[in-house]
């Protein structure tokens, strides 16, 4: 069989685009809400402020003046990223992690000088990386020292955990593991494997690559069973706390999970895809319906809902 | 919900205010589905001749009606020498023309009318019967009783007012049977004679009559009479009979001319006058005569439309009123389909391209187009140029491509290749940039998804565009654009799944 009947997908509680676009996002996320999310700095600075567990914010630099102060600036922070603060697609990311007398070095051991990071911060500055090409910020925060419980589950990378939050309401998770064939990206249609994500428990539910279940990951072989997300309530709360902050209703939270600091938001998303349902092997719809049903009786704050979803949308 | 709603009543007004429009100016102004329709227009000309005595001379003739039936226009009117004006009288037309200087000798005055068939269904004048016209006079005792004898003959087998209106006009037509009507054709009349007889004894049995004389639309004819008819209301409406052979005639085909006792034709400083009809047909487009005689009719839907811009203008709007269309199918494309296209109207300005270049030229070229401008620009990414640059970049690129493309062709014997400037050249920058950073971000496959689905999508809206039914009834109907618009709407508001999420899904509905 290539295709499906509707009939079969609403009985599955699928969530379409058309759905997503003209319902949960178009009823739920207001647009001047939008530069919340996409705006990774109105993001940090929200979430500093709301107490949510964010990489820390070393510097911004606005202006191409500030660029000729990065060496002073950066002296004494061993490890950091400097992104864009509107980029699009994970472009103009530069990590650092070492230093080598007075040059940076990347995760690959291989080197940048002083004046190439400053061209670098200068080409985000105009625009580079943003899309539409408009002038933009580039925000310096701290490396994520990310924990190895994810260790041979990814090709590259660390994986991050996206948790798809309904008006507060953690609903639906899942991990996106890149191959060799994704050529190191976490992009599912270009080959990465999705997992979702029990909300209950952390655990591994069920893998995906292409549309197709997998047990294994194709390159590392590792058995996606055995990946459970430790500290998962934490996760769960940070996704959840993001609703009061961003005040979307329908929302995508990336959350990392650093060595020292625990789960960390990474970034949030006010038009997250449908793939979770694919690696979730289960629909949006019915959560979301018992939500609404939910939020009619009654009102909760953020770790009430965090148990309500555990307890409902269980596997 | 409330939004709902408002969109729910605003898709209904728009779907009842195109349909309906649509269907008014089928059935009220004569418009036609078929674009090839043609309808019959008589051209009917008066010639009036009269020797002028050598003083001032004022030219009157009763303007032919406009009826249910038929819509009457000017065509020509004015006559070197003379001032032209139309005065209005009750329910008398009369066009009047004053000489500039005196006159002398033999005159001649052209009036010509074209009469359009008219599509409103025949006017039913519902409540109070027209009165009845007065006797022209009185019967008197033995014309008396044969009248009453002739008009009971004449009802007898009669069931309605339209039979015994026809028996009577038969009695009278033929005396030789009927000795009433004899009687009666013998009775002395003061004027009008035939007719003003038949008129009376209509009246008489409470049938209200007039005589209308005017010309019978039929066949082309150089020396045509006005004639009379008499016409009687049979309780809804006006029938046309024809007293010589008491036929019902075709109202339709009837272009009254003068009614009851008004005068045809008067001349003022002449003598000899005579006034001389001839008409001959033409076949002009439905929808033609329709707006011709919505014209006349000075109907807003025909005065406030696309039909009072000039021509050019009209031209240019037939080509604009498609691209909704072209909008449409993206809509459909995109949201029922799930079709993926590089830029939203992108396929829309290629398609306009198309209608220049024809498909399968316009689809090497584009293709070529992009292909080598997506090989050029790939290595402009190396650069890490700034965004406006980089766009300004590939302009240039594609003007290069399509100076090359002209001038190979062209040293090759062929010109198609000079169609290549057809092409918006800023949009195709823009394609090739956005598929570029596809390319680079999400792989070649998406980036080729992406280019044939705005191909595929823009040799649809070519096909639509060329279609003549599509581009006729728009033309012809511009006001189905409110139907395009609640189509969208509709579409707008669904949130089922599109056609390529069931291949999507389709592990999702496997038990």
């Amino acid at each position: 069989m290539l295709i499906t009947s509707p009939g079969r997908l609403r009985k599955r509680g699928i969530v379409g685009m058309n759905k997503r676009n003209v319902v949960y996002i178009g009823q739920n996320n207001k647009r001047k809400f939008y530069p919340r999310v996409d705006d990774k700095l109105i993001t940090k600075i929200l979430a500093e402020e709301a107490g949510i567990a964010v990489p820390r914010l070393i510097g911004v630099a606005r202006y191409q003046r500030h660029t000729k102060q990065l060496a002073e600036f950066l002296a004494q922070e061993k490890a950091f990223v400097i992104k864009p603060s509107k980029g699009s697609g994970g472009k103009g990311i530069l990590v650092i992690v070492g230093r080598d007398g007075n040059d940076y070095l990347k995760p690959s051991g291989s080197r940048v000088n002083d004046q190439a990071l400053r061209r670098h911060v200068s080409d985000i500055l105009s625009g580079l990386f943003s899309l539409g090409g408009r002038p933009d910020v580039a925000m310096i925060e701290e490396l994520v020292n990310f924990s190895d419980v994810f260790e041979g589950f990814s090709f590259e990378g660390v994986p991050d955990i996206r948790i798809i939050v309904y008006k507060g309401y953690p609903v639906m998770a899942m991990t996106r593991l890149s191959t060799r064939e994704s050529d190191g990206k976490a992009n599912l249609h270009q080959g990465a494997v999705g997992v979702g994500i029990d909300i209950g428990s952390g655990k591994a539910l069920n893998a995906v690559q292409h549309g197709q279940p997998v047990e294994i990951h194709p390159d590392t072989g590792r058995n996606l069973n055995e990946l459970e997300v430790p500290d998962w309530p934490v996760f769960l709360d940070l996704g959840a706390r993001s609703y009061e902050m961003s005040e979307l209703g329908y929302l995508g939270a990336d959350v990392v999970l650093d060595k020292f600091k625990g789960p960390l938001i990474l970034e949030l998303n006010a038009r997250p895809g449908l793939a979770i349902q694919v690696a979730n092997n289960h629909g949006l719809e019915s959560r979301v319906a018992r939500i609404e049903e939910e939020i009619r009786t009654c009102q909760r704050n953020p770790s009430e809902r965090v148990a309500f979803s555990m307890q409902h949308f269980a596997s | 919900m409330k939004t709902k709603l408002q969109l729910i009543i605003m898709i209904v007004t728009l779907l009842a205010l195109g349909f309906g429009t649509t269907l008014y100016k089928v059935k009220v102004l004569g418009f036609s589905f078929s674009p090839d329709k043609e309808e019959t227009v008589w051209t009917v000309e008066s010639t009036i001749d009269f020797e002028a005595d050598g003083g001032p001379v004022k030219v009157s003739l009763n303007m032919p009606d406009n009826s249910a039936g038929l819509a009457v226009t000017e065509a020509h009117k004015e006559t070197s020498g003379y001032t032209f004006s139309r005065n209005v009288k009750g329910k008398e037309r009369r066009g009047t023309w004053i000489s500039k200087e005196d006159k002398n000798g033999p005159q001649r005055i052209y009036y010509r009318v074209n009469i359009y068939r008219r599509h409103s269904s025949p006017t039913v004048t519902s409540g109070s019967a027209p009165a009845l016209p007065e006797l022209s006079q009185p019967f008197t005792e033995a014309y008396l009783a044969a009248a009453d004898t002739l008009l009971e003959e004449s009802r007898e087998s009669a069931e309605d007012a339209a039979q015994t209106s026809t028996n009577l006009i038969n009695n009278l037509n033929d005396p030789e049977k009927n000795e009433a009507a004899a009687l009666l054709l013998k009775m002395p009349r003061e004027s009008g004679g035939y007719l003003s007889l038949a008129q009376d004894l209509l009246t008489k049995s409470q049938i209200p009559s007039r005589i209308s004389k005017g010309l019978l639309l039929d066949k082309n004819n150089k020396k045509k009479k006005l004639t009379s008819y008499i016409e009687v209301f049979d309780g809804k409406k006006w029938l046309l009979i024809n007293p010589k052979t008491a036929q019902i005639e075709d109202p339709d085909a009837f272009l009254l001319w003068q009614q009851n006792h008004e005068s045809l034709l008067e001349v003022e400083g002449g003598s000899n006058s005579k006034v001389r009809f001839s008409s001959i047909t033409t076949k002009i487009l439905a929808n033609q005569a329709a707006i011709k005689s919505g014209h006349q009719q000075s109907s807003w839907l025909i005065d406030f439309s696309i039909y009072s811009l000039p021509l050019s203008s009209q031209n240019t709007f037939r080509l604009l009123l498609l691209i909704p269309f072209g909008a449409l199918i993206v809509v459909i494309l995109r949201n029922l389909v799930g079709i993926q296209t590089a830029g939203t109207f992108m396929p829309i300005l290629i398609a306009l391209a198309f209608l220049q270049t024809k498909l399968i030229v316009g689809l090497i070229l584009f293709i070529t187009v992009v292909g080598v401008g997506l090989l050029m620009r790939s290595y402009l990414s190396h650069l890490n140029l700034l965004l406006v640059p980089r766009i300004s970049a590939v302009l240039v690129f594609v003007i290069t491509i399509y100076l090359a493309i002209s001038v190979i062709g062209v040293k090759m014997g062929s010109e198609l290749g000079l169609n290549v400037t057809f092409f918006p050249m800023i949009i195709i920058s823009w394609s090739i940039e956005r598929m570029c950073v596809l390319w680079e971000e999400e792989g070649g496959k998406d980036a080729l998804i992406q280019g044939s689905g705005s191909l595929f999508t823009a040799s649809l809206i070519y096909l639509l565009m060329i279609n003549d039914f599509v581009g006729n009834m728009i033309y012809a109907f511009p006001e189905l654009l409110l139907v395009l618009l609640a189509l969208i709407l509709m579409i707008g508001t669904y949130s089922g799944y599109r056609l390529s999420e069931l291949r999507r899904f389709e592990p999702m509905g496997r038990e």
